[in-house]
């Protein structure tokens, strides 16, 4: 395997003391790495840290101690001040909530960072429009978000990251809040998108099943301070249908050892 | 209708189209028509209040009507309206315009924000209607010292506002705009402003009722021309039916002036859910 594009090292962190004591850490020496275009998941019971993780990944938080390499250039505990969030488009992040735009119509939010990053041209734009198709949202074009149905935002937010195509994309359990039918739609679309570009992908979840029938590869974190307390290789052949996995042996002995380790 | 009228696609449609507007029609009269109840009712009261104390206490609303009237067609009365309703909206824009940049200006520091805090809320608290008189003292009887007071009135109300507006945006928003890649003056133009502007216009509704009553509170205390002037004037008078013009015309400004804030949200803010949906359980 060649140099990981992403790799993570000692990595700790904790927030401001409130009182005389010191704040706990909530992550510490924590150690993993991400090769280019793997997907990778990260189970963890919820409270560990794993939305943290992602924040200093992305750099919209600050890390107390440790590293970041992204292509060999670390980020290092820094102060606000010097964050560069995304990596100047590097780094794309689907986060737990759709955080679409209410006053711009869907369009007009997948558009949103190619507009800033003033890359807007007629390429751009028919690119948009691929995804909006690939994304069944063809014919909501124009609608405001609040005229979306949940399924629909997340979809909407999941391709304006994929719009501007950065070469690593973080998820926060980003089908988290929807029900169960409308997740297993979505994480067969999102497989599906993933195979047409094989972006890198660190995907958060507390849900095993999701984190095996999506992932190449899957970490179990330890609850506070957040370790790696497990890494498991996902040998389950492409392309993959999550709702069937449930018969198979391979992933319910997959199953069956996170659960184990996911305390 | 008749079996040949039916046959024609065109025609049914533009039937039911147009018994879809009238059906509109009729629901937007019976909204409004309990408005009109409304105030008839009112307008019965005054009647009788009139005929019963008299007109020297409260002028009619017949002889206010024949009054107002007669007022517009000779221009005097539209002259004085027009001098209070310039009063208020040259100072609902010297202090609105200002009152909503600066809190775009001061978000970059906070230490400055927390500093004029405490300063800003003297401000937003003190009752500027109370220095109307020093106003005067300062910029004379003319429209200089009305526009002052309505700026300062207007000022607070919508600082406050847009304060609240860029305070209530969730950081979420613009953490996502930073990793798209958006700068500063994007996230200030793109997330944060948009953001505000419910909160902004909030503020602008409630300080448009000040700016007027603001004109006219101090048009009474000292001026020579203006609605507040004619009050004062005709109330020296003992013309109680002149001083009852005078009112209706400040409450149809602000009526107007209303209709107006509410056309423009509706159109700036068409991308929120409509209230009668946020008021139903379930949403």
């Amino acid at each position: 395997m060649s140099a990981p594009l992403l790799e993570v090292s000692g990595l700790g962190k904790r927030f401001a003391a409130r009182s005389r004591e010191a704040a706990p850490w909530i992550i510490r020496d924590l150690c993993f790495s991400v090769a280019d275009g793997e997907f990778l998941t990260i189970v963890g019971p919820s409270g560990s840290g794993k939305t943290t993780l992602l924040n200093m990944i992305a750099q919209i938080d600050t890390m107390s101690e440790g590293e970041v390499r992204f292509r060999g250039a670390a980020a290092t505990a820094a102060n606000a001040r010097t964050l560069r969030p995304g990596l100047d488009g590097q780094i794309g992040y689907v986060m737990q909530e759709d955080n679409l735009l209410p006053w711009r119509s869907c369009l007009d939010n997948v558009l949103f960072p190619l507009e800033v990053q003033g890359k807007l041209d007629d390429g751009a734009r028919a690119r948009a429009a691929d995804l909006i198709k690939i994304a069944g949202l063809s014919g909501y074009e124009n609608h405001y978000p609040h005229e979306l149905s949940g399924g629909m935002r997340k979809r909407a937010s999941l391709i304006r990251t994929l719009v501007y195509d950065p070469p690593v994309i973080l998820m926060d359990e980003p089908f988290g809040a929807l029900d169960a039918q409308t997740r297993a739609v979505l994480q067969e679309d999102l497989l599906r998108l993933w195979s047409l570009g094989r972006k890198t992908i660190i995907f958060v979840t507390h849900d095993i099943h999701e984190a095996i029938a999506l992932g190449d590869r899957t970490l179990v974190l330890s609850r506070g301070p957040a370790r790696v307390a497990g890494e498991h290789v996902i040998n389950l052949p492409r392309p993959r249908d999550v709702q069937g996995l449930l018969a198979d042996p391979v992933f319910a002995g997959l199953y069956t050892r996170i659960r184990s380790e996911v305390k | 209708m008749t079996s040949r009228e039916a046959a024609d696609p065109a025609q049914s449609a533009a039937a039911e189209s147009a018994t879809g507007f009238f059906s509109r029609m009729a629901a937007r009269l019976h909204a409004s028509r309990d408005q009109w109840i409304t105030l008839a009712v009112l307008l019965t009261i005054w009647q009788v209040l009139s005929w019963t104390l008299g007109v020297y206490w409260v002028g009619s609303p017949l002889g206010v009507a024949q009054k107002l009237v007669a007022g517009v067609i000779s221009g005097d009365l539209l002259s004085h309206a027009g001098i209070t309703l310039a009063e208020a909206i040259i100072g609902f824009v010297a202090g609105g315009v200002p009152a909503i940049l600066l809190p775009f200006i001061l978000r970059r520091s906070p230490f400055v924000t927390a500093v004029l805090d405490p300063f800003m809320a003297g401000g937003y608290g003190m009752p500027k209607l109370a220095l109307a008189p020093l106003f005067v003292l300062w910029f004379g009887i003319g429209i200089e010292s009305k526009i002052v007071l309505i700026a300062f009135t207007v000022f607070f109300i919508v600082y406050f506002a847009t304060l609240g507006g860029i305070r209530a945006l969730d950081p979420k928003l613009v953490n996502m705009a930073q990793i798209c890649g958006a700068r500063e003056s994007d996230i200030a133009r793109q997330v944060i402003f948009p953001g505000a502007v419910p909160h902004i216009f909030a503020g602008l509704r409630l300080a448009m009722p000040y700016a007027i009553g603001a004109a006219v509170v101090a048009e009474l205390i000292s001026a020579n021309q203006g609605l507040g002037y004619l009050v004062q004037f005709h109330s020296m008078n003992f013309d109680t039916t002149s001083v009852f013009v005078a009112l209706t015309a400040v409450c149809l400004i602000v009526f107007v002036a209303n209709w107006i804030v509410n056309a423009l949200e509706k159109r700036l803010l068409k991308w929120r859910p409509p209230a009668d949906k946020m008021l139903q359980p379930g949403t």
